[in-house]
């Protein structure tokens, strides 16, 4: 059997309406995602959750570190501290990327585990093949999210590639 | 009525936390299941927890386990809240013992349904 | 951002008047992200040439599409439970006992919204009576074309799904489909879902056990209110049911119910001999 990839698994509209539904629970009532592509900037900021199971990889959140800001704000409303610090930012961008990444699972095949959400330089992606991005502005900035296969093995086992080579073309 | 609110996400447990002081619940808070272990030890003993699944140290669904062990902890109603949200892990949790699960991403009102489904949000948060 | 000012404040006015919902300046995000799908079903590509095209060429069913994506709400699963928790403790040992083991036990959701009242109700009485599938049946209505479509697929997002339905109804009665869940099949053939304008004379229906008439009234003049509970008291049974919301009652209205308390809520009855 073939590892499957995540492009015949999840299309990108679910992965925009799992979103839609975070911010709007989330983030605020009102606050919507518009699906339009838009240029992140130079300073960015990504937090991610690994999934593991019949699919392996992880589910990436990326804004630019004003726009994390904001989006911690919006998100503790008024149980924001007065000053924000790195970790408070940290920790929120990871939880939204906590809430994408488990309802991102529950519509793969199971079972499946969730790992603990991570922020900094995002793991790097395995084959373009498996991979899924989709991009939104929120207030007008640019984010994206990115379910992403994991490099190499355990993803694509050597017995895997055998048995594809063995099915006839 | 106090209420105990177990989540790694310190944002997240602001958002709870402040949500059912909202309800006027006197809330504690913990960062995973063996924090909110010793809490229970120390003797403060909740109406209600909300539990988050995933976490370090001891996960949402051993901390549910251990509480529905101890005779102790009997009147403590479990509320699990976490992205978890496939149709068997909501059948395990409840099998473990949670009461109820409100699935992440939640809005202050979904809180409020489920505790006064429960019979636990203060008639004066009632409306 | 595709939305000019001006196409902004056409979409405004168009809510207001059709719904009386006011759209507050820097709402062009919302009105942009609940819009889209709109457009693009239409072939278009954004909400600007949306509003051009509906602006230059008014169509009911475009006008009204645009009005329901942006004045739909949440509604909860047992939405104040009194009324449901006194169907199975009250009403339903009261009709068990008057009906016939084979008589059908009709039910009307009058204002069905997305289904979350239909839905309810089935769940009770399956839960309640062994052979719910054959001896219920619920009808769901909505003035919205856009609800009972969705009444009827029996899906609801994650978001709906949290408002209220406890956990083990939940895993009992649903499945996972894709981001939303599923009502299980034998409560969807529970439930038959059409439109109905209660301002308007009604289709043949019923005779109706049980209705659950909730939030509608408030809506309505006076007049207005006598004429929906005239037409619903034909639909019913003699000895029939009738729930109105919480904050809603026949006194003052119409003569005809006598009030029956049901547990912590009320229940009305139609009067004999009126």
């Amino acid at each position: 059997m073939t590892t499957p990839v995540i492009t015949a698994l999840l299309d990108g509209s679910t992965i925009q309406e799992i979103a839609e539904q975070a911010w709007s629970a989330l983030v605020g009532e009102e606050e919507v995602l518009v699906p339009l592509p838009g240029e992140l900037p130079a300073a960015t900021l990504s937090s991610w959750v690994g999934i593991a199971g019949p699919w392996t990889g992880s589910v990436v959140l990326t804004c630019g570190t004003d726009t994390a800001e904001q989006l911690t704000r919006a998100l503790l409303r008024e149980h924001a501290p007065e000053e924000l610090d790195a970790e408070d930012v940290s920790d929120a961008l990871g939880e939204l990327a906590n809430v994408v990444g488990g309802n991102v699972k529950a519509v793969l095949p199971g079972p499946a585990a969730l790992g603990l959400p991570e922020v900094g330089t995002p793991p790097a992606a395995g084959q373009p093949a498996d991979t899924l991005r989709v991009d939104a502005l929120w207030r007008g900035q640019p984010l994206s999210i990115t379910v992403q296969g994991a490099l190499g093995p355990p993803h694509t086992p050597a017995s895997d590639i055998e048995e594809e080579n063995e099915v006839p073309l | 009525m106090r209420a105990l609110v177990i989540d790694d996400s310190r944002a997240m447990r602001r958002i709870v936390g402040g949500t059912l002081e909202g309800f006027g619940y006197e809330t504690r808070q913990a960062g995973h299941g063996q924090e909110a272990l010793d809490v229970l030890h120390e003797g403060w003993l909740p109406e209600v927890c909300t539990i988050d699944w995933n976490m370090p140290v001891m996960d949402g669904l051993q901390f549910v386990s251990t509480v529905r062990a101890n005779p102790a902890w009997r009147a403590v109603t479990l509320v699990m809240v976490t992205s978890e949200s496939e149709h068997g892990q909501i059948v395990r949790a409840l099998a473990a013992g949670a009461h109820e699960y409100v699935i992440k991403p939640f809005t202050a009102d979904a809180l409020r349904d489920k505790f006064a489904l429960l019979g636990l949000l203060p008639q004066e948060a009632a409306l | 951002m595709t939305l000019t000012a001006t196409s902004f404040d056409w979409v405004r006015q168009l809510v207001h008047r059709e719904s009386a919902i006011v759209l507050a300046p820097g709402k062009e995000y919302l009105v942009e992200a609940r819009l889209l799908p709109i457009a693009r079903e239409m072939g278009l590509p954004d909400v600007g040439q949306l509003v051009d095209s509906v602006r230059s060429r008014p169509s009911p069913e475009h006008t009204r599409k645009i009005v329901e994506a942006l004045t739909t709400n949440e509604t909860s699963w047992f939405r104040d439970g009194d009324p449901f928790t006194a169907l199975t403790s009250t009403v339903l040992p009261a009709l068990l006992a008057t009906r016939k083991p084979h008589d059908r036990l009709q039910i009307w959701s009058a204002a069905c919204s997305s289904g979350q009242e239909p839905y309810t109700i089935a769940m009770l009485l399956e839960d309640a009576l062994p052979n719910a599938g054959t001896r219920v049946s619920i009808t769901a209505t909505d003035l919205s074309r856009d609800m009972v479509e969705r009444t009827r697929a029996g899906r609801f997002s994650q978001l709906e799904i949290n408002r209220g339905l406890p956990a083990p109804m939940l895993v009992r009665h649903f499945t996972r489909a894709g981001s939303e869940w599923e009502v299980a099949p034998t409560l969807r053939r529970m439930v038959t879902a059409r439109e109905c304008n209660l301002a308007a004379p009604l289709p043949p229906m019923g005779p109706f056990d049980v209705v659950y008439l909730r939030n509608v009234l408030i809506y309505f003049d006076l007049p207005t209110k006598q004429a929906i509970l005239r037409r619903v008291r034909a639909l019913m049974r003699p000895d029939g049911w009738l729930f109105l919301g919480a904050a809603e009652t026949t006194l003052g209205v119409d003569d005809s119910w006598e009030r029956v308390v049901t547990g912590r809520s009320s229940a009305y009855r139609p009067l004999k001999g009126k």
